[in-house]
């Protein structure tokens, strides 16, 4: 299988504070992988990092065969856009741009890259407003609609660029426990039909019945990473035992 | 009624200066005020520098000084004097465009710091560039969050063009002071009052449908 995404020892430190410390993991074609840990543990710090929104002080990030980051440094930045543009991001806190309609934040980036006709632009909007489930909100604001909602609609405008990579950062935490599930239900359909993810999460239960692989950071650090059934039901590490105690208290 | 009628002719021609000057200032002033705050942003040190201490100047200082300053100081000036001799209009024109653009300037950069950074890392995974993202995502939000207090420098601008008296450029306030003096009646001061309400009522309608129109809901 080939490699998405190959990390090789990332660091990052803020004066004596590691956020990352020597961080190595790859990530295969068509794999769906939950990041698992502590808050503060530098989930999503690493996931961010892919996408140059962190900058970072050593290691190496290969995406698809082109290096994103050499010993530490970001390469030049068209570079950077011309990598980085094969992976798309939802974010904790939606970012949907509040003076656009739902189609307008869908179609603004595909309009402005100018890589297609407005006639495709508009017909891809339309199916994956579908596809998410919210076909007859196109032309409402973002205002009026629920926290799930927007969580679909920032879904689908991150797909509309065709991503071969879909990066996740907490998308259920500033929900509401009930909306989690209509969420939760779209990046689900997106790993069945084999979209190469990186699911940072606090959703359990998700990670288990979801993810090809988990991932459990803490501190910093990768600690212990596997199959679900390893991670849930087999954890080889005292830190990993504690953490999914707490979190099964909850 | 006769002596309204009578005197509001030449005191809507009064009004005429006082709407074009409302006019030039407000077009020239706010476009100049977003590049300050474009300036003011900017990682090239010297423009920041040289925006900041701009807007503290305009804004430090009163504005009939600096009225004062355009029309009747700049000729004093050793040498160069003689060449900054300009109509009094124009004069007063600048003044006012300097001062107001400060002001628009500090609102802008408000606007632009009510923008989550959430908006701005949106725009960079999707591939906009930063002129992209700053013409499309940053700007309408920042005018809609400026929209208030834009509309409130506007009507305090319908207020001070009656500065204009100090220079003695004739507007509105000028014809009623006049009238006053020749005709011993207080009436030329209410007429005056009622044109400055209308004119900064046509403008509070006016951005109230602004506000309206760009609600996004």
């Amino acid at each position: 299988m080939s490699s998405m995404i190959e990390v090789n020892d990332l660091e990052k430190s803020f004066g004596n504070l590691d956020v990352l410390k020597k961080v190595s993991f790859n990530i295969a074609a068509g794999e769906a992988v939950a990041v698992i840990g502590p808050s503060g543990s530098g989930k999503s710090t690493m996931l961010r990092s892919l996408v140059h929104l962190e900058e970072v002080t050593g290691g190496s990030i290969v995406i698809q065969g082109k290096p994103l980051v050499e010993n530490g440094k970001y390469v030049s930045g068209a570079s950077i856009r011309e990598i980085t543009s094969s992976m798309g991001m939802v974010f904790q806190h939606f970012n949907l741009f509040p003076h656009l309609t739902v189609r307008g934040n869908l179609e603004l980036a595909p309009r402005m890259l100018k890589r297609e006709s407005v006639k495709e632009i508009t017909a891809r909007s339309r199916d994956l407003l579908s596809k998410v489930g919210l076909a007859e909100k196109a032309d409402v604001y973002p205002a009026k609609l629920s926290g799930g909602q927007k969580q679909r609609v920032a879904i689908a405008r991150a797909l509309m660029l065709n991503p071969d990579i879909l990066l996740f950062d907490e998308p259920t935490s500033a929900l509401d426990p009930e909306l989690t599930g209509e969420v939760l239900r779209v990046i689900r359909q997106l790993a069945e039909e084999n979209m190469t993810m990186i699911v940072v999460t606090h959703e359990m239960n998700f990670a288990r019945d979801v993810a090809d692989r988990v991932i459990f950071m803490d501190n910093g650090e990768i600690t212990e990473s596997g199959t679900p059934s390893q991670i849930f039901d087999h954890p080889q590490q005292e830190r990993t035992r504690v953490f999914l105690s707490k979190e099964s208290r909850l | 009624m006769d002596y309204i009628i009578q005197i509001s002719g030449p005191m809507l021609e009064g009004a005429r200066t006082t709407v074009l000057l409302f006019l030039i200032v407000i077009l020239v002033s706010i476009p100049l005020g977003f590049l300050v705050t474009l300036m003011a942003k900017s990682v090239i040190k010297p423009l920041a520098w040289i925006a900041h201490t701009y807007i503290y100047v305009m804004r430090g200082t009163p504005l009939l000084l600096q009225l004062l300053f355009f029309c009747f100081g700049l000729p004093q000036i050793p040498v160069i004097g003689q060449y900054l001799v300009m109509d009094r209009f124009v004069a007063a024109s600048l003044g006012f465009i300097l001062n107001y653009g400060a002001y628009f300037a500090e609102i802008f950069r408000g606007g632009m710091l009510s923008i989550d950074k959430g908006q701005h890392e949106a725009a960079k995974v999707l591939g906009l560039s930063k002129w992209q993202t700053l013409r499309k995502v940053i700007l309408a939000q920042m005018f809609r969050v400026a929209l208030p207090a834009v509309a409130n420098e506007s009507i305090s601008l319908v207020k001070d063009t009656a500065l204009l008296y100090a220079v003695a450029v004739p507007e509105l306030l000028n014809y009623a002071k006049t009238a006053v003096n020749r005709d011993f009646t207080v009436t030329p001061f209410v007429v005056a009052g009622v044109i400055y309400l209308l004119m900064t009522l046509v403008l509070t309608l006016f951005f109230k449908a602004l506000e309206k129109r760009f609600k996004f809901e």
